[in-house]
């Protein structure tokens, strides 16, 4: 036993070696994403993310191949009828597919909901990056701004915005971005001052790097971790701030198919068509569940210390 | 006699604080010679790196207040921000302390290596990896193309500084400034990269500067040295005469202070009494009387100016510049 051991100690300095000379180049994205793989019910939730989005850019194909219906195709024979073939979903008072007009629903909900995330972060990391980055004055005034942002109640601003912009799905986005990009830009602007502080910074900045290099190059992807968080955590609260400004008549404007605007009329005849308020309900319940587990799966996958909490 | 490659004169940086105006750098002058290496030693917070770091202007948020920088005639401080970065990593490349944080974690080794040539010669990634691979095999990286898809953490702190060499002199710079490469590493390690710095001025001539705390490493590498204190330069030389016949108290007492091989082992080091000033509140006269054991009444009161003492060397001291020996006490 003493002599095996006594091998093995030996044999291990080479084989460390050809490990170091064979061993695949481990990224920390790389790493990021074997954890994230290693989580199934974060990968599930994902998917099934990515499968809503597929079905909702598809939409007019599912309504040519699958429903044969139009979402605003309006029958008065057949108003109100339970599910069951050829409407698998049922129909609405007004006699239209409901499967057909959550379908096309989910084009404009999940559209909304990436579209804000997209503008918040692009503006949000933008005056995030500038205002970390050149400090003081700047500083003190962007991060004034978004003070100033996140002080307004949301509710009412957009109720405002509403009335001032008819909103259709990228004024809406618009709407919901302006204040989201606030809490992007503090999140951002925290990550920023930390890393450049970093000797790396330095060290660019010394081989004489622009500031645009420093930011675009170095700081931001160092800053992205924060970023694909922060992204894939907001399309859920997105699309509930969504679909309650639909719910409300402030959001997408019938007869335009939203899963939020479905739920305004559905209310009324909730005694004797449930199902209208169960599938606009389930869509919206299964796609904010789903972000919110796989949002917490890359923050896991991404921020390690984190997972024990 | 050539002339410098890069001459600084009476150079001044500030940094506010709320104590008050620390005079980190205060009337630092000096030349560096073409291909020469120059040492600048002194204890942690005399100002040595705030000289490097002013000669880049990456003072901030320290403020040069005095003074000239002049590189192949040029006035570096009154530079504009465009013309410096033309001067940052094309003539002057600099080598930080810690390899550990000096190079960025999300970007492959070889990416960064070769982002001067990028950004300097304006080569394609292709072209520019290349020459980045050539010269990390050069500083000794063992399978540099392979080792160059690495990212950093997957390199040990010797390679990095390394790599950071490698990456200073991509673009061939006539000055290199090391601030403290070798401090993080370890013993063996620092003599490998010692020995790097030496074959990298002796094949591409570049000039070095050279910032450490440690003597024995100045006694190996160094033609010449500055010591600093307190933000001034209080002695200067060739190196081997600083070391044979100090002429300041401070670099007699720094001497004295490490331990000999030859010395009776029994007998305990000999420390510099007291601690460096506050560079807020410096002593009136000169700063190290203080802890000056030559010390006479005119150290109190007026401030000695870097004179010639001796054939080669300078010193700031009243007492050697009025002739007198340094003396084991």
């Amino acid at each position: 036993m003493i002599g095996q051991s006594r091998v093995a100690e030996l044999d291990m300095p080479t084989a460390a070696a050809e490990g170091a000379a064979t061993r695949p180049a481990q990224s920390y994205w790389n790493e990021s994403w074997e954890r994230l793989s290693a989580n199934r019910i974060g990968l599930a939730a994902g998917a099934l993310i990515v499968v809503f989005a597929a079905i909702a850019i598809a939409a007019p194909l599912f309504s040519a191949v699958l429903t044969h219906f139009q979402p605003q195709s309006i029958n008065l024979d057949i108003t109100f009828k339970p599910p069951g073939a050829p409407n698998y979903l049922g129909t609405d008072e007004l006699g239209r597919d409901t499967l057909t007009r959550i379908i096309w629903g989910g084009r404009v909900t999940l559209g909304v909901a990436f579209l804000t995330v997209a503008m918040s972060l692009t503006v949000g990391s933008s005056i995030g990056m500038l205002a970390g980055y050149y400090g003081k004055w700047v500083d003190d005034i962007l991060m004034r701004i978004v003070d100033t942002v996140l002080a307004i109640p949301a509710i009412f601003l957009f109720i405002l915005m509403s009335i001032l912009f008819r909103p259709n799905a990228i004024t809406l986005a618009a709407i919901i971005a302006s204040v989201g990009w606030g809490g992007v830009a503090r999140l951002v602007r925290g990550e920023v001052l930390s890393v450049k502080e970093r000797d790396f910074i330095l060290a660019t900045r010394s081989i004489g790097a622009r500031d645009f290099r420093l930011m675009l190059r170095h700081l931001l992807p160092n800053v992205l971790p924060v970023l694909i968080v922060s992204a894939s955590l907001g399309v859920g609260q997105i699309i509930l701030v969504e679909a309650a400004l639909d719910f409300l008549g402030l959001g997408i404007q019938p007869p335009t198919p939203s899963w939020g605007n479905m739920l305004t009329n559905a209310e009324s005849y909730f005694y004797h068509s449930f199902w209208l308020v169960i599938w606009p309900g389930i869509a919206i319940f299964a796609t904010v569940l789903a972000s919110n587990i796989f949002g917490n799966a890359v923050r896991d996958a991404f921020d390690p210390r984190l997972k024990s909490h | 006699m050539t002339a410098p490659l890069l001459e600084v004169q009476d150079l001044r940086t500030v940094f506010q604080t709320k104590e008050g105006i620390v005079k980190a750098v205060d009337g630092v002058s000096f030349e560096l010679m073409p291909g020469e290496t120059l040492g600048i030693v002194g204890e942690s917070g005399c100002g040595k790196s705030v000289t490097a770091m002013s000669i880049m202007r990456l003072q901030r948020p320290g403020k040069i207040v005095g003074g000239k920088v002049l590189f192949k005639g040029q006035e570096l401080t009154k530079m504009t921000e465009y013309e410096m970065r033309e001067v940052r990593g094309k003539e002057i490349a600099m080598i930080f302390q810690d390899p550990m944080t000096s190079l960025n974690p999300v970007f492959r080794v070889g990416w960064q290596v070769s982002e001067p040539i990028r950004i300097h010669q304006g080569w394609d990634a292709k072209k520019s990896l290349a020459s980045a691979v050539g010269m990390l095999g050069r500083v000794g990286i063992p399978s540099a193309a392979t080792r160059a898809r690495d990212y950093p953490h997957q390199f040990s702190g010797g390679m990095r500084q390394r790599a950071m060499i490698a990456m200073g002199l991509t673009t061939t710079p006539p000055v290199l400034i090391a601030d403290e490469p070798t401090t993080a590493l370890d013993v063996t390690i620092q003599a490998q990269i010692l020995d790097l710095l030496r074959r990298v001025n002796n094949d591409f001539g570049t000039a070095t500067i050279l910032i450490t705390h440690n003597l024995g490493v100045v006694a190996g590498m160094c033609e010449r040295v500055l010591v600093m204190y307190a933000g001034k330069i209080v002695e200067s030389g060739p190196t081997k005469d600083v070391f044979a016949h100090p002429k300041h108290p401070y670099t007699w007492s720094l001497l004295r202070s490490i331990p000999r091989l030859d010395a009776d082992r029994h007998e305990p080091l000999k420390p510099i009494e007291g601690l460096p000033p506050h560079l807020v509140d410096l002593p009136p006269g000169c700063s190290f009387h203080p802890r000056c054991a030559f010390k006479v009444d005119r150290c109190m009161r007026d401030e000695p100016a870097l004179l010639q003492v001796g054939e080669t060397q300078k010193a700031a001291c009243w007492v050697t510049q009025s002739g007198q020996e340094l003396k084991g006490a």
